[in-house]
């Protein structure tokens, strides 16, 4: 057998004359070729058909490779813009002007998005609230909700600011026992929505700076309502029978539908028309809350 | 080689000198891919995979292209200095291969991979095995030297999914705020290399 294989440098500088390193060329030369060869064999019996629009998409990228849409590269995202699990604008750095040319090569328009932010579906303020009985337990929304009879009304907000104490953003203040959102400050992260014990923060697209919401979540016919809530929704369907395009009643209470969001001055003869006060207007310029707000920080 | 003697070799390279346990060899995807058992044993499978064939192609160009062709010009080991750069190409063309094949009729565990398949290519393990096959006497016959890297990947296989099983243990475990990550991840490696050293002395 062969003797062990140990390279002595010396040896290997004597050994390095002109014949040998054309030798060695023509040796490596010659593997090159034959893994070549079988490579590129390989390739072809293994080819993965891959649809051809993921290399047309992956060129249209930035190819800046950042991460910033959450994917682990511009080709992974291209991959998952193709498939349908990535919106075409989720390109943070290339922006409107690569999503519109993704959105040629898949052949799909650019959809206008709004920004989801929350509103609070119950507009009864600590007085407006009936049946209220004294609570000295532990002050959270969670602890108030097991307990059950803290207020008249087991759909409405309870107070406790619950939702307040999740936003990581300070973007939500309690003015007279109901939360109050500071949009500028608002992500829309739903870290509030999520805390909410009777699930009465709702994500809404915002189409408009101040967008109209039905402030209760009370399911009850009306008479039970009105023994529990000065400002509850009875249920009356008047703004169905006027603008059956935007409103809808499902159990007892009215719903806004976003897809058909109406021009300010129907909704205006809506509101008006409204027998219960419960559609307000949620947004940004709000005089009197700007004003608790103020007051507050001072 | 007797059967006996080729069993020694098995057992010598797959639990005694534990590539990764032992010898410290590949640890980069040993931590890197531990993460889910499943995960783990196709890791295992492909570095097996790679490493076996690497050290039968690398003996091969040793034995049959690098010697010959410089004891024609009456040195044997002339051309050895080529050794380097033939075994990472032949590691880097296998890691290639595996790469498709496991894109084609593996998908899912293609992307679990993702970076780490790649890296198989510069897996020092398998680089490893294919230099203590040509450094060793006992390996300069092709049965030895093949059983040699098979065992060694086997070796591989079976740390690296004795890892992943741990972690996903540990995953529930109440693990000190300090610990935590790689750690109790290193710490672990650690006991279970002292654990594989009881297997000193099982050779002769």
């Amino acid at each position: 057998m062969l003797a062990m294989a140990s390279i002595d440098p010396s040896s290997m500088l004597a050994a390095l004359d002109g014949t040998t390193l054309l030798l060695a060329a023509a040796v490596l030369f010659g593997l090159t070729l034959l893994f070549a060869t079988v490579l590129g064999i390989a390739k072809e019996k293994l080819r993965v058909e891959e649809d051809p629009r993921i290399g047309q998409v992956t060129e249209v990228l930035p190819s800046a490779n950042c991460g910033g849409c959450g994917f682990a590269g511009c080709a992974d995202f291209a991959k998952a813009v193709v498939e349908k699990r990535a919106a075409c604008s989720g390109c943070p750095v290339g922006g409107s002007k690569v999503a519109d040319r993704i959105a040629a090569i898949l052949g799909i328009e650019v959809v206008q998005t709004f920004p989801y932010r929350p509103v609070v579906h119950c507009g009864a303020k600590s007085y407006q609230r009936k049946g209220s009985v004294s609570y000295d337990g532990v002050q959270s929304c969670v602890e108030a909700n097991v307990v059950g009879v803290t207020q008249g009304c087991v759909y409405g907000c309870l107070g406790f600011g619950d939702c307040m104490a999740s936003c990581n953003y300070d973007a939500i203040r309690m003015v007279d026992g109901l939360p109050v959102f500071d949009y500028d400050k608002c992500t829309g992260c739903g870290a509030c929505v999520r805390a909410c014990p009777r699930n009465i923060i709702e994500q809404i697209p915002f189409r408009e700076d101040r967008m109209l919401v039905i402030a209760c979540s009370n399911k009850e016919p009306g008479k039970l309502v009105k023994q529990v809530c000065e400002v509850g929704c009875i249920g009356c369907k008047m703004c169905q029978r006027m603008l059956a395009d935007m409103f809808e009643v499902k159990n007892n209470l009215a719903f806004v539908k976003y897809d058909g969001y109406a021009a300010e001055e129907e909704r205006e003869k809506v509101i008006a028309k409204c027998p219960a006060e419960v559609m307000v207007y949620f947004g940004k310029p709000k005089p009197e809350y700007a004003e608790a707000l103020t007051q507050e920080n001072a | 080689m007797s059967i006996g003697a080729l069993i020694g070799v098995f057992i010598g390279a797959a639990l005694i000198n534990n590539f990764v346990l032992s010898n410290f060899l590949g640890i980069c995807p040993f931590l890197g891919v531990s993460r889910k058992i499943d995960m783990a044993f196709g890791m295992g499978c492909a570095v097996t995979f790679v490493m076996t064939v690497s050290g039968v192609v690398t003996w091969l160009i040793v034995h049959a292209i690098l010697t010959p062709i410089g004891a024609a010009m009456g040195n044997p080991e002339a051309l050895y200095f080529l050794k380097y750069a033939a075994f990472i190409m032949v590691i880097a063309s296998m890691v290639q291969l595996v790469e498709m094949y496991l894109r084609k009729f593996f998908p899912s565990l293609y992307t679990a991979f993702g970076v780490f398949l790649p890296l198989i290519t510069t897996n020092c393990a398998i680089l490893g095995a294919c230099l203590l096959i040509d450094m060793k006497p006992e390996y300069s016959n092709l049965l030895s030297a093949t059983v040699f890297a098979f065992a060694g990947g086997v070796g591989f296989m079976l740390a690296i999914t004795i890892m992943a099983g741990i972690r996903e243990h540990i995953r529930f475990s109440d693990v000190p705020r300090c610990l935590q990550g790689a750690g109790i991840t290193l710490l672990t490696a650690a006991i279970l290399a002292l654990a594989f050293m009881g297997f000193t002395g099982m050779g002769k």
